[in-house]
């Protein structure tokens, strides 16, 4: 390993061509209907580095399992943003720990980002340029506790995500963890994100909660064609996994929920009131923006817009109240 | 963790359904082609409605029949919906 800059920004590590080729085979057919295809593991490594790695090495052994099953599952690529390397650049363990796990089990993307949904763009797009139609890519965020007893119990389960996809030939399968009413993310979803999208998409809002409580979900698997549309389209740099349900929804695309187990992200990720109100926030902000595209070319659309901003902003000023009652860091 | 091989193997799976004042209890799935006939489930001293299904490893898609009424098992670990469009549940089997 090169000291210094260990790659170009935006490059992956032992660069596999665009297009697989050879590299994988498509997956058998297990347990009801046939499926082709692959699976595209893209793993989000944490922004903030874990003082200690037991949380990576749990996530990492399963990694490091999923690229030794090329029968199966296409070289994983690991998506780490260029911040995250230059604050650690002179800790050793760090550079052990991307040097002797994080790039033996896969391919490491190295790109600037903005924000973490932008590393999701970087690293499933990257996969998708490797991918063919019937393949499926898998998100696994890195911030996890995978560590712990209920975290490895997840481990097991979250191969389930693109597995049903597969079998059940789905086009979105959506992980739900489990988290408790006072969980930030829980009371961001409850007051926040389901409250503005009934707002701004009522019926779309309906379906998505027949299918899931956490429509931010870090947890995902999407078939190859879906993805395509989506990474063509605009991209919001936040609240992704939003925006693909709407479009899922819009597009009548096959969603399935599956619910992966009890985890809970690692606390240098964790909300703080400032940080969970930056989400009620941006989930305001593209929702907004995605309600603007799909009405702008209908007469009359401004007046509407006005009414529903109006509401939006008093769900998100209640919000945001219930958050600062509930949440630590006032 | 759990295996993930493929396994050819059947494993034995038990369906509750809660509905005590149900006259007929029915499971079906994409095992049993969405069969009302195949599958009737049992009721328990408990009231409760059960039935074992031996199944294949993969995932499948089921419902409860209560009393005809297509119904989701509130127990399920996932749902997703039938080829009808129908909302029903998931389990897998590993």
């Amino acid at each position: 390993m090169k000291k210094g800059f260990p790659g170009k920004q935006g490059s992956i590590k032992r660069t596999v061509k665009p297009n697989r080729g050879m590299t994988a085979k498509p997956v058998k057919a297990k347990g009801g209907s046939a499926s082709t295809g692959i699976i595209h593991p893209v793993i989000i490594y944490p922004f903030r580095q874990p003082g200690e790695y037991g949380d990576l090495k749990a996530l990492y052994s399963l990694v490091e399992h999923l690229d030794a099953d090329r029968e199966r599952y296409a070289r994983p690529i690991t998506v780490m943003d260029r911040k995250t390397y230059y604050s650690q650049k002179k800790a050793a363990s760090f550079l052990a720990f991307r040097d002797r796990t994080v790039a033996r089990s896969g391919d490491i993307l190295d790109a600037w980002c903005v924000d973490t949904c932008q590393m999701w763009y970087a690293g499933l797009g990257a996969a998708f340029e490797r991918g063919n139609a019937g393949d499926v890519y898998w998100l696994i965020p890195g911030d996890f506790n995978y560590g712990a007893a209920a975290g490895r119990e997840v481990l097991g389960r979250l191969h389930d995500l693109p597995e049903i996809v597969l079998e059940l030939d789905q086009d979105l399968c959506i992980g739900e963890i489990a988290t408790d009413h006072n969980n930030s993310k829980q009371l961001i979803d409850t007051y926040g994100t389901f409250a503005l999208l009934y707002n701004w998409f009522p019926a779309e809002a309906q379906e998505i909660r027949q299918y899931t409580e956490r429509p931010r979900s870090e947890f995902f698997a999407v078939r190859h064609d879906f993805l395509g549309e989506l990474l063509t389209q605009r991209w919001y740099p936040y609240e992704q996994t939003v925006v693909m349900l709407l479009q899922a929804i819009f597009k009548q695309k096959r969603i399935s929920r599956f619910f992966v187990g009890n985890i809970s992200d690692l606390p240098e990720g964790r909300e703080s009131l400032s940080s969970a109100w930056q989400q009620v926030e941006r989930t305001e902000r593209v929702l907004k923006a995605v309600w603007c595209e799909r009405h702008q070319s209908r007469p009359g659309w401004i007046q509407r817009y006005r009414e529903l901003e109006l509401h939006s902003e008093q769900i998100r000023r209640t919000a945001l109240t219930i958050l600062q009652n509930l949440l630590p860091g006032q | 963790m759990t295996s993930f091989g493929y396994q050819k193997t059947l494993r034995a799976v038990n369906f509750i359904c809660h509905a005590p004042e149900a006259k007929s209890v029915r499971l079906v799935g994409d095992f049993n082609g969405w069969n009302p006939a195949a599958n009737p489930m049992k009721q328990m001293p408990d009231r409760c409605w059960l039935l074992t299904v031996e199944l294949k490893h993969g995932h499948h898609r089921y419902a409860f029949l209560v009393d005809g009424v297509l119904t989701l098992d509130p127990r399920a670990q996932g749902i997703t919906r039938n080829d009808k469009g129908e909302r029903v549940s998931l389990v897998p089997v590993s």
